[in-house]
């Protein structure tokens, strides 16, 4: 693995050099710009290794362990996130883990925003009513699913009853943030 | 003022609002046709076709009658229905259709030309002559006809949507729904209950029945406390469901704002997209009239919204208290109406029932077997003819209810053409069998309206279809009420000569389905387009069956027999704006941000919408007039020194596994297995059909490991294409991809001057021909260890690299490569300049990828290997492909400055310009800066063998025709020497 000590400075899906994080009543919307991401696929014939202890989740399902939390996205295929690694070259230290698997760095081509409730899980199950076709009382903690969100795909885990990940593509992360914040106000009224 | 006693209003909360300009008092509980009439306001509007004065007619969405612009400015919304417009202070109303005041329309001739617009009037007179139709007939009727008109300003407000999942959607929150609810909400299942209304309760609001003992209201109020106290019931009110869609979704608009005076903060609408596990429909029904000379002024209306009024609203349906009321009934529904009149203290003259037995309730007059022959009253009814045993008589009224039965709300189960059927005992339609799956009909909606059997059939409808889905219900102790007396005769319409209205939107009559008969426009859908009968907004809820039943008569069938229309969602009018979402202008749908967007925005760029993509369409400098000068100016900095573009917009697919090479060969036409490691190769993709796909390269990264690029517009479908072939046509191959288009920010470098820009920002990297040479790729790091891919891949003919890093670095790396290349006249460009740039090398774009040609079309038939199978290469080899000679050249105009337009079509000159003599055609054309004049591309039969020809390039719907000479499509360096330099 490198670390990176390069002279460029990064900047975050929304085009500032500052993760941007905004409260709209008992929910608040975090741009995640420090989480690592790695997808990791089985070749042929392969059981399914445990990266960083992880064991990797069955459909429709996340599991996390400390800085690591992994999602399933098809089918022997799993997202690898890592908190605080996207400075780093996380893909290289997912295939240290799983050498003989198929990893792709995807840091940047996701923006995870990171929405939580002061109030328990009905703020982030009302927000999800206005934003996404799917039932909130069949997608608990733990739970994660790709679907349509304002005409954009995006992955939501539910990392806890009061904590939805929305994770979309970096080049509609401004659009993406548009439509959260949009419904998260809505919501205020 | 007829306001009355009691009534559901809050009269410590006064209301004031204009009618047509008048000001009027209300209360809060109000709609606008109460509050009128409590104002003994009659007249509220003109009718479609003849004019008519009409006023109110029924008391909920079924309203054919009281429709007004309601609001100004931008708000200002027509077809508004009164009868369902919850008043607001300051509401502004108008009346519609009418030219000069609502009293003295001058439209109204059209009434005295009845009998020129007949049925069918329309198709029979508007067919000639056939030019007229566009420029003199549609216009003038357009003009003529309609109801309300537009603001024809933009919508101001805001309108959201939401998606609710459950186990029980109960429509309608009336006894029927209220039982439902209740009984679901207490065996904890997951339940939404939408009404139409503002307020829970449904007809009981509107009845002067006893639950229990005590006032309907008090029931209603102690369901939706308790209602409203289970986590797992959500009351939705002011929400109509108006379709039944596949897989148990149902869609809803909930007015979240409409009873505001404007919406603030909130949103106008919501539309609600509700998936149910089942449905209870306890929508309730809608009262039918009986047709009879002239019975359309204003002051007839339905008996049952004549007692909601009194009941609900305490408004009374004459202009003076002194003025009589009378009932016009073939049942006994009628005479509730006139108890409940009598007990509001109005003035009754009498109940005229068409049976010979009519029974009697109270202490009023009963007509037993007459009926009502004929109206008077220009504005407003001021007396009726009675007929009994052929004797009339005429009696002064002021208002005339009229009760013939009431109709099941069917429209939700018939949405899959589920058909209803007639029931001989309710004399009615009911919901039939056939309907859309899982919704179950209760309460009036399915023929059951008393208030105890409603109840009962609500209760009963939510175990059931709670039972269907395994959640057990128990039966709730439902509120005592009293059955009313419902005896009734089947009697349709009084027979006559007058005209008699079915239809009072559209100004149908009963004369009109006479005609209609006789022109053989029986079957109901003829008789329904011949007449328009239940085509206005209104789409015929208070007309379509009685319609039925005097066809019926004229054909001597039997009801069912004649048949029903069905219906279609949506139930009631839904605003376009609501279904739009409210994502209007920029927000209309997402857009996708290159990496170096706000650096670009920084620039002064101009942007270019490419699908959901912003690019940089080309940066202007200070003095440049034109973008013309710009692009020219861009596109020699590349021939000249170095240009920087910004291509993450390229497809970008991550192949792993260990026949990935296998995998790519048989995605692309040419040999991809071969690629040596730490080398890229431009590939073909044929559709299956044969034709030319996609075109793109493949990087080989390792044995293991290649980076596909793809053109920006076709990214997703070649990914998907990939995950197709992958999952569908070979699953045994060991192959894994995934998209990477947004992880990596890719900047072209393009330029004699490249290498001297990059050799500035690598990190121990040799960039010599040699060691790097083109086509070329590697990893390595840049400005001090960032992790970066470089290909040495050209666009453009000249020396050239493609750069990529994580996309979060793409904004500094070309603030760095800017700032590095500054000496070397380092210079961006966008998406202009990089059309220019190709199109003077010859490279093919979305352009010349257009679906209909192909790879030897392009001069890459060569490139479909026969070495192996690929998508598309048999097909490629059919004869009719084969044998197409139109090739890809290039074409010089022959004066320089006069532009051939991308789309022209080529014919040799002289000749006659038509689809025989047609040889080609152009698909892009730009002006080069490096030639100093228009060059283009394009197809030509033979072309590759007629270079040096002159041809001509016409574009007929711009008048032109230029003459230009063939040329090879590589306008510079044909040999290619600069891009390996």
């Amino acid at each position: 693995m490198t670390d990176l000590m390069t002279d460029l400075t990064p900047i975050t899906a929304l085009g500032a050099t500052v993760a941007r994080a905004e409260s709209f009543g008992a929910l608040t919307i975090t741009e995640n710009a420090g989480l690592g991401l790695a997808s990791l696929a089985l070749r042929k014939g392969q059981s399914a290794p445990q990266p960083f202890g992880l064991p990797l989740p069955a459909v429709g399902k996340a599991v996390s362990m400390g800085d690591y939390a992994a999602f399933w996205t098809g089918r022997d295929q799993w997202m690898i996130e890592a908190a605080d690694k996207a400075e780093v070259d996380f893909a290289a230290l997912l295939k240290a883990e799983a050498p003989d698997c198929s990893v792709t760095e995807q840091t940047d081509g996701f923006t995870a925003f990171e929405i939580s409730s002061t109030q328990g899980p009905a703020p982030i199950e009302a927000l999800m009513r206005k934003l996404v076709n799917i039932d909130p009382k069949a997608f608990g903690a733990g739970q994660a699913t790709r679907t349509g969100l304002e005409h954009m795909t995006v992955f939501l885990i539910r990392r806890s009853d009061d904590h939805l990940a929305v994770i979309g593509m970096r080049t509609l992360a401004g659009s993406l943030w548009h439509a959260l914040a949009v419904a998260a106000r809505r919501l205020e009224d | 003022m007829t306001r009355l006693t009691g009534g559901l209003i809050d009269r410590n909360a006064p209301l004031n609002f204009t009618f047509n300009g008048k000001t009027y008092k209300g209360f809060q509980g109000d709609t606008l046709a109460s509050a009128l009439l409590a104002n003994g306001v009659q007249l509220m509007g003109r009718s479609f076709k003849y004019h008519r004065p009409r006023g109110v007619f029924a008391a909920g969405s079924e309203e054919p009658n009281a429709m007004v612009e309601l609001r100004t400015g931008a708000r200002q919304e027509p077809n508004t229905r009164a009868t369902v417009t919850e008043l607001f202070d300051g509401l502004v109303a108008r009346s519609q259709n009418h030219v000069g005041p609502l009293e003295r329309d001058f439209l109204a001739v059209n009434d005295l030309l009845s009998p020129f617009f007949a049925a069918g009037f329309y198709y029979k007179t508007f067919m000639w002559p056939k030019a007229f139709w566009e420029k003199l007939y549609e216009p003038m009727i357009r003009k003529a006809a309609g109801l309300g008109s537009l603001s024809m300003l933009p919508d101001p407000d805001d309108y959201d949507k939401g998606f609710l999942h459950c186990d029980l959607l109960v429509v309608g929150g009336g006894a029927a729904g209220l039982a439902a609810a209740l009984t679901a909400g207490r065996a904890g299942a997951e339940v939404v209950l939408a009404d139409e209304d503002f307020a829970l309760g449904g007809r009981l609001t509107m009845e002067s029945d006893l639950l229990d003992e005590a006032a309907a209201t008090d029931w209603i109020a102690s369901v939706k406390a308790e209602l409203e106290s289970l986590p797992n019931v959500r009351i939705m009110t002011r929400t109509t469901v108006f379709g039944v869609y596949d897989h148990g979704i149902y869609g809803a608009v909930e007015r979240v704002s409409d009873h505001l005076a404007v919406p603030g903060d909130k949103v106008r609408q919501t539309l609600w997209r509700i998936t149910a596990k089942r449905a209870v429909l306890a929508a309730g029904a809608t009262e039918r009239h009986m047709p009879f000379a002239d019975n359309d002024r204003p002051g007839v209306m339905l008996a049952g919204a004549m007692r909601a009024y009194a009941n609900r609203w305490a408004a009374s349906p004459v202009k003076r208290d002194s003025d009589a009321i009378a009932i016009f009934t073939n049942g006994d529904d009628g005479h509730r109406t006139a108890m409940d009149l009598i007990a509001k203290g109005a003035k009754v003259l009498g109940v005229i029932d068409a049976r010979d037995a009519a029974p009697r309730f109270g202490d009023y007059d009963v007509y037993a077997g007459a009926t009502v022959t004929g109206t008077k009253g220009r504005l407003g009814l001021t007396s009726i003819e009675i007929t009994r045993n052929g004797q009339s008589q005429w009696h002064n009224v002021g208002a005339l209810g009229v009760a013939g039965g009431w109709n099941p709300n069917v429209h939700l189960a018939s949405h899959h053409r589920g058909r209803p059927v007639w029931d001989d005992t309710l004399l009615a339609f009911v919901p039939g069998p056939n309907g859309p799956a899982g919704l179950i009909p209760a309460g009036a909606a399915a023929g059951k309206g008393g208030t105890e059997e409603a109840l009962t059939d609500g209760m009963r409808a939510a175990i059931t279809a709670l039972s269907e889905i395994g959640v057990t219900a128990s039966e709730i102790v439902l509120p005592k009420a009293e059955n009313m007396p419902a005896e009734q005769v089947a009697f349709w319409h009084v027979p006559g000569s007058k005209r008699a209205w079915v239809d009072f939107q559209n100004d149908v009559t009963v004369k009109d389905i006479a005609l209609a008969h006789k022109e053989n426009m029986t079957p109901v859908e003829h008789l329904k387009r011949w007449t328009t009968l239940g085509m206005a907004t209104d789409q015929g809820k208070t007309s379509n069956i009685s319609a039925l039943a005097v066809m019926a008569e004229l054909t001597g069938k039997t009801i069912p027999e004649t048949g029903t229309t069905i219906f279609r969602p949506p139930y009631t009018g839904v605003s376009l704006s609501v279904l739009g979402g409210g994502d209007t202008g920029p927000l209309f749908r997402p857009r996708r941000l290159t990496p170096t967007h706000t650096w670009a925005e920084a620039q002064g760029a101009a942007f270019v919408e490419v699908g959901p993509w912003m690019r940089a369409q080309y940066f202007p400098r200070a003095g440049e007039t034109t973008w013309r000068e710009t692009v020219d100016r861009e596109v020699l900095a590349v021939r000249s020194n170095v240009g920087l573009c910004d291509v993450t917009t390229l497809g970008k697919v991550d192949v792993q596994g260990a026949d990935s090479g296998e995998f790519l060969n048989r995605m692309y036409s040419n040999m991809m297995g071969t690629l040596k490691v730490g080398m890229v190769r431009y590939g073909l993709m044929l559709r299956e059909d044969g034709h030319a796909y996609d075109d793109g390269t493949c990087a080989r990264m390792s044995e293991d490991h290649y980076v596909v690029t793809t053109t920006t517009a076709n990214a997703g479908l070649v990914y998907r294409q990939m995950e197709f072939a992958h999952q569908c046509l070979w699953p045994e191959l060991d192959v894994q991809l995934i998209s990477t288009t947004d992880a990596w920010a890719q900047i072209a470098v393009a330029g004699p001057k490249s290498r001297a820009l990059l050799t500035r920002i690598v990190d121990d990297f040799d960039l010599s021909n040699e060691a790097f040479p083109f086509m070329a790729c590697s990893e390595l790091t840049i400005c001090n260890g960032l992790r970066a891919r470089l290909f040495r891949i050209s666009f453009s003919g000249e020396l050239a690299y493609e750069i990529a890093v994580p996309a979060r670095y793409g904004h500094a790396l070309m603030q760095r490569l800017m700032e590095q290349g500054a000496d070397l006249g380092v210079t961006p460009y966008g998406t202009e300049a990089l059309a220019v740039l190709r199109i003077e090398k010859g490279h093919a774009a979305g352009a010349e990828l257009n679906g209909q040609t192909t790879a030897q079309m392009l001069g890459l038939g060569k490139m479909v290997s026969a070495k192996k199978d690929s998508i598309g290469a048999l097909m490629s080899r059919r004869e009719g492909m084969a044998a197409d000679t139109r090739r890809l050249v290039g074409f010089k105009s022959v004066e320089p400055q006069k532009q051939a337009m991308a789309g022209s079509h080529l014919f040799a000159e002289g000749a006659v310009q038509n689809m025989s003599t047609d040889e080609g055609w152009l698909t892009s054309s730009c002006y080069s800066p490096h030639l100093n004049g228009y060059i283009a591309l394009g197809f030509l039969e033979n072309g590759d063998a007629r270079l040096g020809e002159t041809i001509v390039a016409a574009n007929p719907l711009e008048g032109q025709s230029v003459k230009v000479e063939v040329v090879s499509a590589h306008f510079v360096d044909p040999e290619g020497g600069r891009l390996r330099d």
